[in-house]
């Protein structure tokens, strides 16, 4: 988040000094993560290597996860949760949520902590939507706001003027590149813009983001954009994938946990997304490490030395740093990829599709390793600000008062749930990996030989994972 | 999928067994961190507490801000869940320091100092900073006990 921004540019403004503290974080947050301790690293390190080596000699021979295997639960059972009434009550949620964030941000207090919008953007939408759409679902579906708009305004036309026609077909080629593209903007504005965190500045952010969803659906027709251009539906789809719960065509129904994974069309732009997801995490772990805490003055400098001032080489060296690790996460990836093809002579693209689906469960580990703290601690805030949602003193709903309650968890509690998930998402990643093997080779050397491939791919994403914990805020 | 319990399961108790068995040498980590953290902060402060007489009072860390900014860069104040957190800031502008997490606020008025006193009660990595400058001036940093 851009409050590391603000501390950084001082440490540059502090000249020559010797800064024996890397430079905290500001703006929403004024707490970080402790690293994780040496010996938790190397247990968590050596339990990877182990359960995945156990993992090759044990797990199945035949695919289990291919198939099809979405049931519908009995009829009232899904009548009780998705119904008429139920989709029209969460779509006018969204679309309040919506306006209200728009608002606060646009007319409330311009601190980013007294301000309903920032933590609801970064803390509740952003990081919490993760966690509930792996256990419940595609939940943001159901609540998403320009879905709602367009599904009530096309409903709305249909009884005037009759359907509204689609005048444009959504470009095959362009695939989930739409969304690779509104993922990449919102984690720069989360990460390197000097003003990420201001209200007033996400507000203007989503309206303009508004605009560009409303418009791109009256061309493209809503299932086309929401399913394939929609940055946040399709980026909370890829996560729900994991989850055992799906609604299909209304009617709510379970799936095997994963099974919705090895079925994720292999669009383009799919292998991209995934990419940046887990580039741009990493990024944000490894800038509150050492090594870039040292490594971003002097990229800075180097900036302001060539006229740009000091905040906008600042965000420069950050944009830098996104792009690095984006690049470092494409590398590993295309790299094992490389490795699946000395046997499996496909063309690059076919093959890095045929794998990119095992990077979900690794990229919400990111997430919820990296987010874990940011979710519990600051995620009590919105308690606060609904009830005060412009900072204004106002008190809603009698929790104006609240504060954030640091007890509910300890900094082990913590790390094991850091290191826990990461554990996990490799866990999960090994399984789809193994699985797709199997359906795609006959011979089994070929199977074997990816998956020595898949694994390598694996092990280095989940032991960078734990590297970046244990060197956070040293 | 049974295979995957199995594997999970492992998991768990490699990942359980570890922390018992790393009891004891995590202890005696945190105590040498809480020392060398101590002496750590006591040096990196520019201090100004210990004046050479041998009472037993113990050398209180003071963080200088000059013109708006903590003298000697972001200051580590480093301490160990339940210990009393003590540490002064003395400034030449007049401002709010904020004690991110503990959420302590006390005004300083220019080329005054103030002192704070609490115990280290919440574990993890705080923010000090001058609040209306929003300027960190100091991280406050509380590691398990």
């Amino acid at each position: 988040m851009s409050r590391r921004l603000a501390a950084a540019a001082a440490a540059v403004v502090a000249g020559a000094l010797a800064a024996p503290a890397p430079a905290l974080a500001h703006g929403l947050v004024g707490r970080a993560d402790l690293p994780i301790p040496e010996w938790l690293f190397g247990w968590a390190a050596a339990v990877v290597l182990v359960v995945s080596f156990a993992g090759l000699a044990v797990l199945w021979q035949t695919p289990r996860l291919e198939e099809e295997d979405w049931h519908p639960l009995p009829e009232g059972i899904s009548f009780a949760i998705v119904n008429t009434a139920t989709e029209v009550f969460a779509g006018v949620v969204g679309v309040g949520i919506l306006v209200l964030t728009i608002w606060s941000g646009l007319a409330g207090s311009q601190s980013p902590t007294a301000n309903f919008a920032p933590t609801f953007i970064y803390v509740v939408f952003w990081v919490g939507l993760v966690p509930a759409s792996l256990l419940l679902g595609d939940v943001f579906r159901a609540f998403n706001p320009w879905r709602a708009i367009a599904r009530g305004t096309g409903w709305a036309a249909a009884r005037v003027v009759g359907p509204l026609p689609t005048p444009f077909r959504y470009p095959a080629w362009l695939g989930r590149w739409p969304a690779v593209v509104g993922l990449f903007g919102f984690a720069w504005m989360e990460l390197s813009y000097t003003n990420g965190s201001d209200p007033s500045t996400l507000a203007v952010a989503t309206l303009v983001y508004s605009a560009v969803t409303l418009i791109a659906i009256a061309c493209f027709g809503t299932e086309a954009w929401i399913g394939r251009g929609e940055t946040f539906s399709v980026y909370y789809n890829l996560f729900s994938r994991v989850s055992a719960i799906e609604v299909r065509d209304g009617r709510l129904g379970v799936r095997r946990l994963l099974s919705a994974l090895p079925r994720l069309e292999p669009l383009p732009g799919t292998v991209a997304l995934l990419i940046v997801m887990i580039g741009t995490v990493a990024f944000d772990g490894a800038s509150e490490g050492k090594p870039w805490v040292d490594v971003a003055p002097d990229i800075q400098d180097f900036f302001t030395s060539l006229g740009f001032s000091l905040s906008t080489a600042l965000e420069i060296a950050f944009t830098l740093g996104m792009l690095i690790a984006i690049g470092l996460v494409a590398a590993i990836y295309l790299l094992g990829i490389a490795g699946v093809r000395t046997l499996d002579r496909r063309p690059l693209v076919t093959v890095a599709r045929s794998y990119m689906h095992t990077l979900v469960p690794i990229a919400a580990a990111y997430v919820l390793a990296h987010y874990f703290s940011l979710l519990v601690y600051n995620g009590q805030a919105i308690a606060y600000l609904a009830s005060d949602p412009l900072g204004d003193g106002s008190d809603l709903f009698g929790t104006a008062g609240r504060a954030i309650d640091y007890g509910v968890i300890n900094a082990s509690g913590i790390w094991y749930v850091q290191v826990g998930v990461l554990v996990a998402g490799h866990v999960c990643g090994l399984i789809l990996a193994h699985d797709r093997a199997l359906a795609m080779y006959e011979k089994a050397r070929a199977a074997t030989t990816s998956q020595y491939w898949m694994l390598a791919v694996m092990v280095a994403f989940t032991t960078g994972g734990l590297f970046l914990l244990s060197q956070a805020n040293q | 999928m049974a295979l995957g319990a199995i594997a999970v399961v492992v998991v768990l108790f490699v990942v359980l067994a570890g922390g018992d068995d790393n009891g004891g040498s995590d202890n005696t980590t945190s105590t040498q961190s809480q020392a060398a953290g101590s002496t750590g902060t006591a040096g990196a402060s520019g201090a100004t507490g210990a004046t050479g007489k041998s009472e037993s009072k113990p050398q209180v860390p003071t963080i200088e801000v000059v013109d708006g900014k903590p003298q000697g860069g972001i200051q580590r104040l480093t301490y160990t869940k339940g210990d009393p957190v003590k540490f002064a800031v003395k400034s030449d502008v007049a401002d709010e320091i904020h004690v991110h997490g503990y959420d302590l606020k006390k005004d300083v008025p220019a080329g005054g100092t103030v002192r704070f006193s609490f115990p280290a009660s919440i574990e993890g990595v705080f923010e000090v900073e001058l609040e209306g400058r929003a300027q960190q001036i100091a991280e406050l940093r509380v590691t398990p006990g």
